[in-house]
């Protein structure tokens, strides 16, 4: 018994060191694959959500940058170098997302970081992007990542800061003025329904309930039960995730027949399949990735929408949803300030590069970034749809 | 003579785990055995409670949060100097643990692993809605590294022996409890309340002050934890982790400090597998990360049964504690 | 606030209620014939509706998808009992309770590695034009909810009362040496109550599926909402499951109606605490004396 504890600590320590020393022999050594080219690969890290509460988003994007990463090494690189993307699964944990940072900072070596998945999870990492002076794109969408403003840090969804009053403006434009809003306790909800409270009076909209569930929650009828006591014109809800449905049937199950609301969390074909036909008529915001011909046949962005839907639909058997495309963007947006980069490319040049961005065509909008614009969206990328016979439409009306 | 060449090899085990800053350079593994460092604080803790006391917690993700939040504004908002801002934030998470305890009292079992994991939840909504305080979802970030007058601990290394010396240092009390009449009062009222009362051990009083200090020693971990990442938000103090904790003090075994410490260092260094073990091709890595959910739940069962299967000891010293109730 | 509107309340409380209770049976099925907590009964939940949303995306009809995802999930549960928790039984109760947790994890993980990690629907049983009960509008899926939790909890009543498995398992919940010794077979007894909480817990995600899809994650959530259920009724009760099933959903519906959606949950929990500090040994529950 009593020399238990005792093995127990050396056993402790052994492995301790173990870990420590192994991992540190692993850290050198060099990357395997993709060795035609003669030039040394450009790194870049990718902190993405693959288990956890970001599953659902963070697998498309690793599928998406793996794809583009594919395609971009089979036209021979990048200025003659090839592509090397280095995942790393953050499990959606804040304190993981920051070890991955240093990680690919530090063993790694890499030149540029995309991600995270998540906006918690995105902040977690910057102590570590401002220590190492590496440039960020993160892909989550939360509106603190550019409010907060970082030289280093780019975002590539379109920001609820944005969407927010485009989407008020358009259900004051339908002549709606007294609006209930839903919206949900995580992250994105909070963020949408802060910014709808206080953008609401400039679009002329009063807010005449205001309900919130849990993500997870199985049941809104309560919340929508108070939202019909205040008999608003039409109901807004800002969530991401699949309790969307759930408002969507609880308001047709409570024989509401208030036009529904939403933005670009809602843009995902899962909330259609689990609304049904509760979903016809919903209309929302989003990026014009739904349907490319809202960029105009023709134009350089319905071509690079239209490409990037079908080789995805080619590779993986289902259409892209939104959070590849963002995933489709960062990649992109790195790839396009490398190609622009003068000698040999430093994290510094390369953040430089970025920034100096202008005009180009993603799948979520064209990105224009400035000193002091690191989103480089505006209103102009994003468009209304409506649920019609369980598919997006484009919303003229 | 025995007993003093023990306390020698922890002593330079000790030692040996503080120098390792000098051997390894990479800063990652250096946090991640950060990390190991502060769950090992933390898993001291619910030994002394659960594994000594036999009083369950699922809250203990709770006062880690606690604890963290505390530190940081304190620091942030009061400006006050790092060490009292950790202190208040021990006491603060003791505290916690107190007000959760008292009432806890009337409840044994499944019936207070129920209690204090309905307290963890309630704090994971606190966590996201007191945003004045926390920050909310999006998390506090800026959270200044630990720093004595000037000198501010900013280095993966000096933080590593930093959150290594505090777990040593708790490890020793800890030591120190178990062996003296705090720690054969504990033991004995796991075994048998009515005995130990019957023995004249304050039943009431030991339970709760365990608990507080089990709780102020999550609060501690917290604190130091803040001040090491610098970005605190509300998922990193949910239900996964408690029930991690508890876990590894299973895992570890009835009575023992080493035990779950190892446990609990092994299922933390799992979770980074992927990217620990060396020369490995990046698919691989890749791959192991994807299961690492896999990875963790098979260690769970296979080192429960083959300790069942094999460990004699453990199954006669696990029968008679059952028998003893 | 009208009378339709406290209806509707109620009706909401109801729908989640039956859920809980659902869970919470399968929480106190495995409890009573061991002693221990199933942290693998919300993963059971989760088998349920994701297994039944494969077999509709494959094509089988959705009768035999919710048949056969009971009878999967119920043999799973078999399956975990007999080779992961028997063998290590003189482990005491703890061990076996984290190996459930082990399970859960893998479980959880497998679903995803096979199923991916979107969430997915399933159809509706019967239809989804709304249905008014007593002046509250439902969705015709909830009556399955209902109708399914009443079936659930009288079948397990006449098992328990009138049938010589559920004698034995009444038995097992007393004493396990006392029920061997007049000649019950406890090991089949605590494989059974595995199998059935597997197929309660199935039976749950199946119906509730078409109401809020599925997805591999959604298990822990009921888990830790079956499990305040049980203990809330009082443990190893399967009155008090439902009764505390019932109860805590409609305290949730209550705490929206009166606070908000956001402290929903936490209000609830709230209440449940007190309840405990008030009833150490639940709602119905009688004091067994210490199990764990």
């Amino acid at each position: 018994m009593r020399g238990k504890p005792v093995r127990a600590l050396a056993a402790l320590t052994a492995i301790v060191l173990a870990s420590a020393g192994l991992a540190g022999c692993g850290a050198k050594q060099e990357a395997g694959g993709g060795g035609e080219t003669k030039k040394e690969p450009y790194r870049i890290g990718v902190v993405v959500s693959l288990t956890g509460t970001y599953a659902g988003l963070g697998t498309p994007e690793k599928q998406a940058m793996e794809m583009e990463r594919d395609r971009i090494n089979a036209e021979g690189g990048v200025n003659g170098h090839p592509i090397e993307l280095i995942f790393e699964d953050d499990a959606t944990d804040p304190a993981k997302a920051a070890a991955a940072a240093t990680k690919l900072i530090d063993q790694d070596g890499v030149i540029a970081i995309i991600g995270a998945t998540g906006t918690a999870q995105t902040m977690a990492m910057r102590s570590e992007i401002q220590r190492a002076g590496v440039p960020q794109v993160s892909m989550a969408g939360g509106s603190v990542i550019t409010d907060q403003f970082d030289p280093l840090v780019f975002q590539t969804p379109w920001p609820n800061r944005v969407v927010v009053p485009f989407v008020l403006k358009a259900i004051a434009k339908k002549g709606y003025t007294k609006i209930a809003l839903i919206s949900d306790t995580g992250g994105f909800g909070k963020d949408g329904h802060d910014i709808i409270v206080k953008e609401a009076p400039a679009a002329g909209i009063t807010i005449v309930a205001d309900e919130t569930f849990n993500p997870g929650d199985t049941d809104v009828s309560s919340q929508l039960t108070k939202i019909r006591a205040a008999n608003p014109d039409a109901v807004l809800m800002w969530n991401a995730g699949k309790e969307a449905a759930l408002v969507a049937k609880g308001m047709k199950q409570l024989g509401m027949k208030q036009p529904l609301f939403g933005g670009h969390g809602n843009a995902r074909k899962e909330f259609i399949e689990g609304a049904g036909d509760a979903a016809e008529g919903f209309v929302f915001a989003a990026g014009k990735i739904l349907i490319p011909e809202a960029y105009g046949t023709g134009t350089e962005a319905y071509k690079v929408a239209t490409d990037f839907i079908e080789s995805f639909n080619a590779k993986y058997g289902k259409a892209p949803d939104t959070f590849a495309g963002h995933a489709h963007d960062a990649l992109m947006i790195v790839v396009d300030a490398l190609r622009r980069v003068e000698g040999e490319v430093t994290p510094a040049k390369l953040r430089d590069a970025i920034e100096q961005t202008k005009g180009l065509v993603g799948v979520g909008g064209t990105f224009t970034f400035s000193s002091t614009d690191h989103n480089g969206l505006s209103e102009s990328d994003i468009v209304l749809y409506r649920v019609e016979n369980g598919a997006w439409v484009l919303d003229e009306r | 003579m025995r007993r003093r060449l023990n306390e020698a090899i922890v002593f330079v085990a000790g030692v040996a785990m503080l120098a390792v800053p000098a051997v390894v350079t990479d800063r990652y593994v250096l946090k991640v055995l950060t990390f190991v460092g502060l769950n090992t604080i933390v898993v001291i803790g619910l030994a002394l409670l659960f594994g000594y006391a036999g009083q369950v917690s699922l809250g203990h993700a709770a006062f880690f949060g606690i604890g963290a939040y505390t530190s940081a504004r304190l620091v942030m908002s009061f400006g006050l100097p790092w060490v009292l801002s950790v202190v208040g934030a021990a006491v603060v998470a003791a505290l916690a643990g107190w007000a959760v305890a008292v009432p806890g009292l009337r409840l044994r079992g499944h019936y207070l692993a129920m209690a204090t994991l309905g307290f963890n939840e309630i704090m994971s909504v606190a966590f996201v809605e007191a945003r004045p305080v926390t920050g909310g979802n999006d998390g506090l970030g800026g959270v200044p590294f630990p720093s004595f007058g000037s000198f501010e601990l900013k280095t993966p290394s000096a933080l590593f022996v930093l959150v290594w010396a505090v777990a040593l240092l708790v490890w020793l009390a800890a030591r120190n409890i178990v062996r003296s009449r705090p720690g054969r009062a504990m033991r004995a009222l796991h075994c048998t309340e009515p005995g130990a009362l019957a023995s004249g051990v304050d039943v009431a009083a030991v339970k709760v002050r365990v608990f507080a200090l089990s709780a102020g020693l999550a609060g501690l971990a917290g604190a130091l934890f803040a001040h090491s990442v610098g970005f605190i938000s509300p998922s990193s103090f949910g239900l996964d982790l408690s029930v991690l904790l508890v876990a590894a003090v299973v895992l570890g075994g009835r009575e023992s400090l080493s035990g779950p410490i190892v446990a609990m260092a092994v299922l933390t260094l799992l979770q980074y597998l992927g990217a620990l073990l060396p020369g490995l091709p990046r698919q691989a890595a890749e791959a192991i990360q994807d299961w690492v959910p896999d990875i963790v739940g098979a260690t769970l069962i296979a080192v429960l049964i083959a300790r069942a299967r094999g460990g004699a000891p453990v199954r006669a010293k696990e029968a008679l504690g059952r028998g003893a109730r | 606030m009208t009378s339709a509107d406290v209806l509707q309340f109620v009706a909401s409380g109801l729908q989640n209620g039956a859920i809980y209770a659902l869970v919470a049976l399968g929480f106190t099925l495995v409890f009573a014939s061991t002693g221990i907590i199933n942290f693998a009964q919300g993963e059971f939940y989760m088998l349920g509706g994701m297994l039944v949303a494969a077999g509709v995306a494959a094509g089988v009809p959705l009768g035999v998808s919710v048949a056969g995802a009971v009878v999967i999930t119920s043999a799973v549960g078999c399956l975990i009992e007999r080779a992961v928790l028997r063998p290590v039984r003189s482990a005491g109760p703890l061990a076996l309770i984290i190996i459930t947790i082990g399970c859960s994890m893998l479980l959880k993980s497998w679903i995803r590695h096979l199923f991916g990690p979107d969430e997915r629907a399933v159809p509706p049983f019967s239809g989804s034009e709304p249905v008014a009960l007593a002046g509250a509008l439902i969705q015709p899926q909830v009556l399955w909810v209902l109708g399914i939790t009443v079936v659930a909890a009288a079948g397990l009543t006449v098992l328990y009362r009138w049938t010589r498995l559920g004698l034995a398992m009444r038995a097992c919940s007393i004493s396990h040496d006392a029920a061997r010794i007049v000649g019950i077979d406890t090991a089949r007894v605590v494989m059974l109550s595995f199998g059935l909480s597997g197929a309660l817990g199935a039976l749950a995600g199946a119906v509730v599926a078409p109401i809020t899809q599925t997805a591999y994650d959604v298990g822990a959530r009921m888990g830790l909402k079956g499990f305040a259920a049980a203990v809330l009724g009082g443990l190893g009760d399967p009155v008090g499951a439902i009764v505390g099933g019932l109860v805590l959903g409609l305290l949730e519906s209550g705490a929206v109606a009166v606070v908000s959606g956001t402290y929903k949950d936490a209000v609830a929990l709230v209440v449940l605490l007190l309840v405990l500090v008030l009833r150490p040994q639940g709602i119905i529950g009688r004091h067994l004396g210490e199990k764990l």
